[in-house]
């Protein structure tokens, strides 16, 4: 019983500890992909080096439609970019501003979704913007406030307008929505000014670029239906668009990539000590049958049970054991996982610290059904290797000496 | 020929500290169809005795021959193997595996031994007639009296057709009348069957019904006589 209740208990512990922590790293992986990186990112290949604006992607709207319609698309949306300095009546600080199309962003990022106060930036009204509740906080500044975005245009000169707060939004991680605000493209390119092209002839050969300057854009970010082969498609777009730089949410965020495979080993490892406290309970427990039972195995061997069957009778003993608590600890497991995995378990107690790692409140675990398959295998070759140490010491008793026991 | 037969046996335990000298030099021969008590009081090596000749002990010295055979220089597992084909075993305290009925009991050896199971399934229920428990047959040895369990552990040692049967005061712990009638059945088995008995024992009882006693005194034979 003890044996059973110790193999049931330490599969439950490692089914519920790996989903949970899964669940975790993968709210974190997800919400990455959802508001930062998304799935793919299209950049001209010198904006990644030094992010100077005038590395933009050629004819981003049409480029934008094609990529749009590849069916294993989901959503995607151009952006510009440039960092800026922003600045309301009392206090400036440096930030990435994000000229985006509203729609398409909603549609890409939720970005609409993420709004707690005021409005998103589907207004009517020129140069809106949209800061998150952190910033806000640091500027001293309420909705309908007025700051100033300063950056470069593409004639390096400083330009600087005016936006009002539309809205003010607020993600799980702190460290997005320190760094990054939103406004239209629209407003934007009229503030950057028109495009120098740097290394191919105007796309818009017919209009002067100057006239023009709607286009401009720096970013491509692609939502996937399908993200299971995610290099793959990472490279079929590369060799598609040779000229611009694809990145994958794992090659953007090396953090994410860090995470995704420390899952699966940190559950591994758990699994290994959960297997290592395993092995010693059930030796001791097998070792104390053993000697509970050493008048019975001494009857037995001396009415001539051969010491190779009393060996493999107490192995397979302990290996039945196992059989029966293993079914049971994986089923509680599966059913604790299954419990929570739509209601999530609300961590907000500890948020706030969860927060500034970009972890949500409420953690929904899940599992690899893989995990389970291991899991069983894990305990029979535990329960395996624990059984041979009491099999080994029932094998040495001396009948004799095993049956003068009262 | 003898199927027992010890020469100049010697038993010495803690050798190395304090020798306590439990037989010093036994010369015994046992006759198929005997059935022989051994008798003596406490610390002659009755015990000892039983369990060398059952190959559950080794002596320190001489040498025990069962069938011609020379058991004091078997390997343990060549031990084994020669209980298993050669020996019954009766316990004092019955020894009966106590998750087994008693025809699981009695059938065991004979699974170590790969009998067909028509076998083994006949064989259990003669056993099981001839000690007088067939209606028994599917009761734990928690479920059955003393004399009840003993008589299975009897059927027990004799499922593997042993060369003879070896029993270690088998009735120290029975009332009078499980005694009896225990004795009936062995003396029984003894006549009709001609299996070979030897006990150890102090009980009176089992001593009057033998047709030989060995006394043991000091770890020596000091009588032997023939009824």
């Amino acid at each position: 019983m003890v044996v059973i209740a110790s193999i049931a208990v330490g599969s439950w512990a490692v089914i519920f500890m790996s989903s949970f922590s899964n669940g975790l790293v993968s709210s974190y992986i997800e919400r990455a992909i959802q508001h930062e990186f998304s799935h793919l990112q299209f950049h001209h290949p010198g904006f990644l080096k030094d992010k100077e604006i005038e590395f933009t992607l050629e004819d981003a709207d049409v480029l934008l439609q094609e990529i749009k319609a590849d069916d294993k698309v989901a959503a995607a949306a151009v952006r510009s970019l440039s960092n800026a300095m922003l600045a309301s009546a009392k206090v400036a600080r440096g930030i990435l501003v994000k000229g985006i199309d509203p729609e398409d962003e909603a549609a890409l990022t939720g970005l609409d979704k993420l709004v707690v106060e005021g409005d998103y930036l589907n207004t009517k009204k020129k140069n809106t913007i949209l800061i998150s509740k952190k910033i806000a906080e640091k500027l001293q500044v309420k909705i309908r406030s007025k700051v100033v975005l300063t950056f470069q245009d593409f004639e390096s000169e400083i330009v600087a307008g005016a936006f009002r707060v539309a809205g003010i939004f607020e993600t799980d991680n702190n460290r997005f929505d320190v760094a990054n605000c939103f406004i239209r493209r629209k407003d934007m390119n009229k503030l950057l000014g028109a495009p120098i092209k740097i290394n191919a002839a105007p796309v818009l050969t017919e209009a002067p670029a100057k006239m023009e300057p709607a286009n401009t854009a720096h970013e491509i970010a692609v939502y996937l239906k399908d993200h299971e082969d995610i290099a793959g498609i990472t490279t079929a777009f590369q060799g598609k668009y040779p000229a611009l730089k694809v990145q994958n949410y794992k090659e953007l965020s090396p953090d994410v990539e860090l995470m995704e495979s420390q899952i699966e080993i940190s559950s591994i490892i758990f699994m290994v000590i959960v297997m290592l406290a395993l092995v010693f309970g059930i030796i001791n427990t097998m070792l104390m049958a053993v000697l509970e039972r050493y008048k019975e195995l001494g009857v037995l061997m001396a009415i001539g049970m051969g010491k190779g069957k009393v060996f493999v009778m107490i192995v397979l003993e302990t290996l039945m054991l196992a059989l029966v608590a293993a079914p049971i600890g994986l089923a509680i497991g599966y059913l604790s996982v299954k419990f929570f995995e739509d209601k999530g378990i609300d961590l907000s107690a500890f948020s706030a610290g969860m927060r500034e790692f970009g972890m949500s409140e409420i953690v929904y675990p899940n599992i690899e059904s893989t995990l389970y398959v291991q899991l069983t295998i894990a305990v029979a070759i535990t329960a395996l290797l624990a059984s041979l140490y009491p099999a080994w010491k029932a094998v040495r008793l001396k009948p004799i000496e095993a049956i003068r026991k009262i | 020929m003898p199927i027992i037969k010890t020469t100049q046996v010697t038993k010495v335990y803690n050798p190395d500290t304090i020798p306590v000298h439990a037989l010093a030099g036994v010369d015994l021969e046992i006759e198929a169809g005997e059935f022989t008590a051994i008798v003596g009081p406490s610390g002659s090596g009755k015990t000892t005795l039983l369990n060398i000749i059952g190959g559950l002990d080794q002596p320190t010295s001489g040498s025990i021959e069962v069938g011609g055979q020379d058991i004091s220089k078997f390997s343990d597992s060549e031990m084994i193997d020669f209980r298993q084909k050669n020996i019954g075993f009766v316990f004092q305290a019955y020894n009966l595996i106590p998750v087994l009925t008693a025809e699981e009991n009695v059938e065991f050896v004979m699974l170590l031994q790969k009998r067909s199971k028509a076998e083994r399934q006949a064989r259990v229920k003669e056993l099981l007639e001839s000690v007088g428990i067939a209606d028994k047959w599917d009761k734990r040895p928690n479920q059955l009296s003393g004399g009840q369990q003993q008589r299975v552990a009897v059927a027990r040692a004799l499922a593997s057709k042993p060369t003879f049967v070896l029993a270690d005061e088998p009735t120290a712990n029975l009332d009078s009348k499980s005694t009896a009638n225990l004795l009936d059945i062995m003396a029984r088995l003894n006549q009709e069957e001609g299996i070979t008995f030897v006990f150890s024992t102090h009980d009176q009882r089992v001593i009057d019904r033998a047709r030989r006693v060995v006394t043991l005194v000091d770890g020596q034979v000091d009588t032997d006589v023939y009824k």
